[in-house]
């Protein structure tokens, strides 16, 4: 009995122990959000001069959201940016899935190569690439300025580190017993990929689907590169306009911050619930 | 059930890539067809132009609009904060020059030759002084004239003084001491603010020691050549010892290159310094503050009896070329050429110079009465003939590599000895932008 | 069926890889290899003419002192930073997996960093570093935080390895997070019966299970620190006086400030070669012991 008690004692401090590290480590994490959000509602004479206050001397204002939203065409950029994110991260992950399956389940000289190749790139420095591309798409083929091939080139970009994480989650987590046992119901390659091993992948697709469409949406020097329309302009691209060499709204900056974070924030709210149902359903092990 | 899943994957997926294509397709070559709005005359050219200056895109923005809608050419402002030749060099890799481009001195001397058209024969290069020759042929046309010199906010120094600020009576370092020793009795106690930007301390404070050189062109050899001997450069140490005595008084002597530039302007705006090293583009930064009355620009005092302390430096500042490849139609050479003529010679265009954008018009025929106060200083010096001409060939790491010694100094961390010596190794190794 | 045939194995590979590897080439490939060529000529960036000038650019590299340096300091940071980054991400993971109350929405908060984009993330700290440390310092009188930490050499790398901890600690913790949990609750279960204290079932059980996890994380922190540049261009920008300059800062200013573009992608591929072969020697070392666990 009092063994009992003593451990359900110490297993109550540990967990109260737990919290309080947690508390005090999100604190940390997320007191730069804090003082965005006490100084979005600031003049830019209030921040420079007090940027701890939580109302500035010339008083509160809400000025900030509509000046930010209609110098950024907010609107227009919000549609260009959700287009983008949402196709690209959808190719990536389809095509990042499958080819990493084909890798993990050959040992093939091709398989070999491309996934060496694809390592590789990923430590590739952007700016590396950043001429030859417009070069090449845009003197050459002509074809820069359209959302298309933005599209095109993010999951070129992406597709190296997505199949580089499906690649780990195929290894470890789907059991090659599940797939010998489809092949012998009469599933051929095509269809065991997609019955049985895409679902078993849930938690890894949440996971990638949240990096790469943050990336994507946060993305600034491909599409300032890609697209050099006004009426194509990403979210990040329309906000860079708030910060010059000579001359930075802090405060606008902020308000663009805070509306430019908003849909990626929900939507990962939304996917941790997949990231948890994803495995606890699929412990098949 | 995962089948109709990932189906409906793949067919918004398909959906919306369409979508996008189709999307990006129509609106994609803005340059021929004529939606822009009101294509009367002008048969719907579209031009497009990139502006360097990101504290008059605004302004510029609404113009273009404006403008879009009289002369039924559809213009389109663009701005980077990229620096600005590796956003030009992205846009010419990719074959999509900007129409017009407005860039630095140096550039149109980099670029001038192989992508700008000769505009020699316009009607504003006769009202101009600053003009940007190439090989023989105009190519740059003058934004603005800026100059760079001492900021000072005249309010608070009477504040203290009681009496009438006349900036012409501080021209030596000595009577400036005197001043600033005065401020401090009075209860400033830091009067004067320096910027750490390496753009400040280098391309702007350090190259003022190049250009008020009795020949530039011969000193500047000699840097490069390693023979100039810095430390015993009578130049050289006025203008170090004009900056030892901003450092003695700086606000933020503890923290010197710690301060941020917002912070230093703010004070100077509100009168809780006095001095600050800077230009007239700084009046976009201090009017976003509480800004005191009287306040304006001086030249930098030194210890001389070369005249150079009643000059500030400066001249014609960021220029437009106009595109020269095959990318760009004849049309849309004409209607930028308009453009130009348009902002020298049509009374709208020389209000949105002066008036919107408070800039210091760069030609005789402007006149600008409502300048912001240290435009007016600029004006009035220029104006006078008191503007020592910048030197426009400095190298393009010059700013970068002589601004981090120009910190090390400012931190404590090095003599003026070791400062010099910084300098002329760096010059050994670099020669000046062809001109 | 045969499936050993060469025409098998290629409708395979192009059924399920075929646009990949279209893709990626087209977009990675080619464009590398472009750049490679550029990096035997003198472009500037801007010009028409892109004179071929062999092996100059290299001779070039070697020679600039300031490179080799931007690199040294490199290294010292990606050291420092990986693995503060994944002890932190790792701690994080094991106490949102633990059971704690509202661990979902901790998850939540320790990835917010994440959401933005670095460019934006590193204004938002210099404003922490200059502005509001030294505004709490001056109040609370803290020697410590009065002056900007930004401000001295040391200080800035400092600063520099605090905001890189903080913005992908929390990236990482999502994969380990998926690494505890893809660890079957049996297994833990039966160590627990067995005896086994929290720590010795998380050492002994888990870790090894997570080798992939641990592949991955070191990997992508890794080549993240070596090729940081949106963080050190708006939290330092080099400064003070160029002491903060990491390599992927001074490859852009060498081919587009200074316009020496052959120059500059010359030294960006020599950050490469380093980068891979640490990445591809990491993750090898790192198959191994998975096979071996």
């Amino acid at each position: 009995m009092d063994a009992n008690e003593r451990a359900a004692r110490n297993k109550k401090i540990n967990h109260a122990i737990k919290i309080i590290i947690l508390v005090a480590l999100f604190i940390c994490f997320i007191f730069p959000f804090i003082l965005v959000v006490i100084n979005v509602f600031k003049t830019k004479a209030d921040i420079t001069s007090n940027p701890l206050a939580l109302i500035g001397s010339h008083g509160f204002t809400m000025k900030n959201f509509p000046e930010a939203m209609q110098k950024m065409d907010f609107w227009r950029s919000f549609g260009n940016s959700a287009i983008i994110t949402i196709c690209s991260t959808i190719l990536t992950i389809l095509f990042a899935s499958m080819t990493a399956y084909v890798i993990v389940r050959n040992k093939w000289k091709a398989c070999g190569a491309l996934f060496g190749l694809m390592i590789a790139s990923m430590v590739i420095p952007f700016q590396v690439l950043m001429i030859p591309l417009v070069s090449l798409y845009g003197g050459i083929f002509g074809i820069l300025n359209h959302r298309a091939t933005l599209i095109f080139m993010h999951v070129g970009f992406s597709l190296s580190m997505a199949t580089f994480m499906f690649h780990g989650a195929i290894n470890t987590n789907v059991p090659i017993s599940l797939e010998e046992a489809a092949t012998i119901d009469g599933c051929n390659r095509w269809q065991t990929y997609w019955q049985i091993v895409f679902p078993l992948l849930k938690p890894t697709i949440a996971t990638v689907a949240i990096i790469d469409a943050m990336a994507f949406w946060n993305d600034y020097l491909l599409p300032s590169l890609v697209l050099a329309r006004k009426e194509l302009y990403t979210i990040p691209i329309a906000t860079q306009v708030f910060y010059g060499t000579y001359s930075t709204d802090i405060g606008l900056v902020m308000a663009a911050l805070l509306l430019a974070m908003l849909p990626i924030l929900i939507l990962y709210l939304f996917l941790q619930r997949y990231i948890v149902e994803g495995v606890t359903s699929g412990a098949v092990k | 059930m995962k089948k109709k899943l990932l189906a409906t994957m793949l067919v918004t997926a398909m959906a919306v890539s369409a979508t996008a294509c189709g999307g990006g397709g129509s609106d994609a070559p803005a340059s021929s067809d004529g939606e822009g709005g009101g294509s009367s005359g002008g048969s719907g050219t579209a031009i497009t132009i990139f502006n360097s200056k990101s504290e008059i895109q605004d302004q510029f923005v609404q113009m273009a609009e404006k403008y879009s809608a009289e002369k039924g050419v559809d213009v389109e402002v663009y701005y980077s904060n990229d620096t600005v030749a590796a956003h030009l060099a992205t846009r010419y890799s990719a074959n999509d020059p900007y129409t017009l481009s407005m860039v630095d001195a140096k550039d149109i001397y980099s670029l001038g030759p192989e992508h700008a058209i000769d505009l020699s024969d316009q009607e504003w290069v006769q009202n101009t002084d600053y003009a940007i020759s190439v090989d023989g042929k105009v190519m740059g046309f003058p934004v603005c004239i800026e100059a760079r010199g001492l900021m000072y906010n005249a309010t608070a120094i009477e504040a203290i003084t009681g009496e009438e600020f006349k900036p012409e009576d501080y021209a030596t370092v000595d009577a400036f001491q005197g001043l600033l020793d005065k401020l401090v009795a009075g209860g400033m106690e830091t009067p004067t603010g320096i910027m750490k930007e390496d753009w400040s301390l280098a391309g702007h404070f350090l190259s003022e020691t190049y250009e008020e050189q009795p020949d530039v062109e011969a000193y500047i050899t000699q840097l490069h050549e390693g023979t100039a001997d810095l430390i015993n450069n009578e130049k050289f140490n006025a203008k170090m010892d004009y900056f030892d005595t901003m450092m003695k008084y700086n606000f933020a002597a503890g923290s010197a290159i710690a301060t941020e530039r917002e912070v230093a302007e703010q004070k100077l705006a509100e009168g809780e310094i006095a001095f600050m090293f800077g230009g007239n583009w700084d009046w976009s930064m201090l009017s976003a503050y509480d800004y005191s009355e009287k306040m304006g620009m001086m030249a930098v005092p030194q210890n001389t009896s070369d005249g150079t302390n009643a000059k500030m430096e400066g001249g014609g500042s960021k220029y437009f070329f106009i595109d020269s490849s095959e990318s760009t139609s004849e049309e849309q050479r004409q209607a930028a050429k308009d453009f130009l003529n348009w902002l020298v010679l049509d009374e709208e265009g020389n209000k949105f110079l002066t008036e919107d954008c408070n800039l210091v018009p760069a030609y005789s025929n402007i006149s600008a009465e409502a300048l912001d106060p240290l435009s007016t200083s600029v004006k009035t010096f220029a104006d006078a003939g008191n503007l020592i001409p910048n030197y426009d060939y400095l190298p393009d790491d010059h700013y970068s590599i002589c601004g981090a010694s120009m910190q090390k100094y400012l931190a404590g961390q090095i003599d003026r000895a070791g400062l010099a010596t910084e300098i002329e190794n760096y010059w050994k190794s670099t020669a000046p932008v062809e001109h | 069926m045969n499936t050993n045939t060469a025409s098998y194995k290629c409708k395979q590979y192009m059924m399920f890889a075929g646009v990949t590897t279209v893709v990626f080439a087209a977009v990675v490939i080619v464009p590398f290899l472009y750049g490679l060529y550029l990096t035997f000529t003198s472009w500037d960036g801007v010009s028409k003419s892109k004179p071929f000038v062999a092996l100059a650019n290299y001779a070039a590299t070697f020679a600039d002192s300031a490179y080799w340096q931007a690199l040294g300091r490199t290294v010292i940071y990606s050291v420092i930073a990986v693995i503060l980054v994944n002890v932190v991400a790792f701690i994080l993971a094991f106490l949102v997996t633990s059971g704690v109350k509202g661990q979902n929405f901790f998850r939540a908060g320790f990835f917010i960093p994440n959401l933005i984009g670095g460019i934006v993330l590193g204004y938002i700290w210099k404003f922490v570093f200059n502005r509001a440390f030294v505004a709490l310092g001056e109040s609370l009188s803290v020697g410590a935080l009065s002056t900007s930490w930004l401000s001295t050499t040391n200080g800035a790398m400092l600063c520099l390895i605090i905001v890189s901890v903080w913005q992908y600690a929390g990236y990482m913790m999502l994969i380990y997070v998926a690494g505890f949990m893809s660890v079957s609750a049996d297994v833990l279960e039966a160590a627990k019966i067995d005896g086994c204290t929290n720590l010795q079932t998380i050492w002994n059980i888990s870790v090894p299970l997570m080798v992939s996890s641990f592949v991955q994380c070191l990997f992508l922190t890794i080549t993240r620190c070596f090729m940081v540049y949106d963080v050190n261009l708006s939290l330092t920008k080099g400064e003070p006086f160029n002491s903060s300059v990491m390599a992927a800062m001074h490859v852009y200013n060498q081919a587009f400030t200074y316009k020496n573009y052959g120059t500059g992608q010359a030294e960006a591929l020599i950050l490469f070669v380093v980068c891979a072969v640490v990445g591809v020697l990491q993750v090898y070392v790192g198959k191994k012991a998975e096979v071996s666990a």
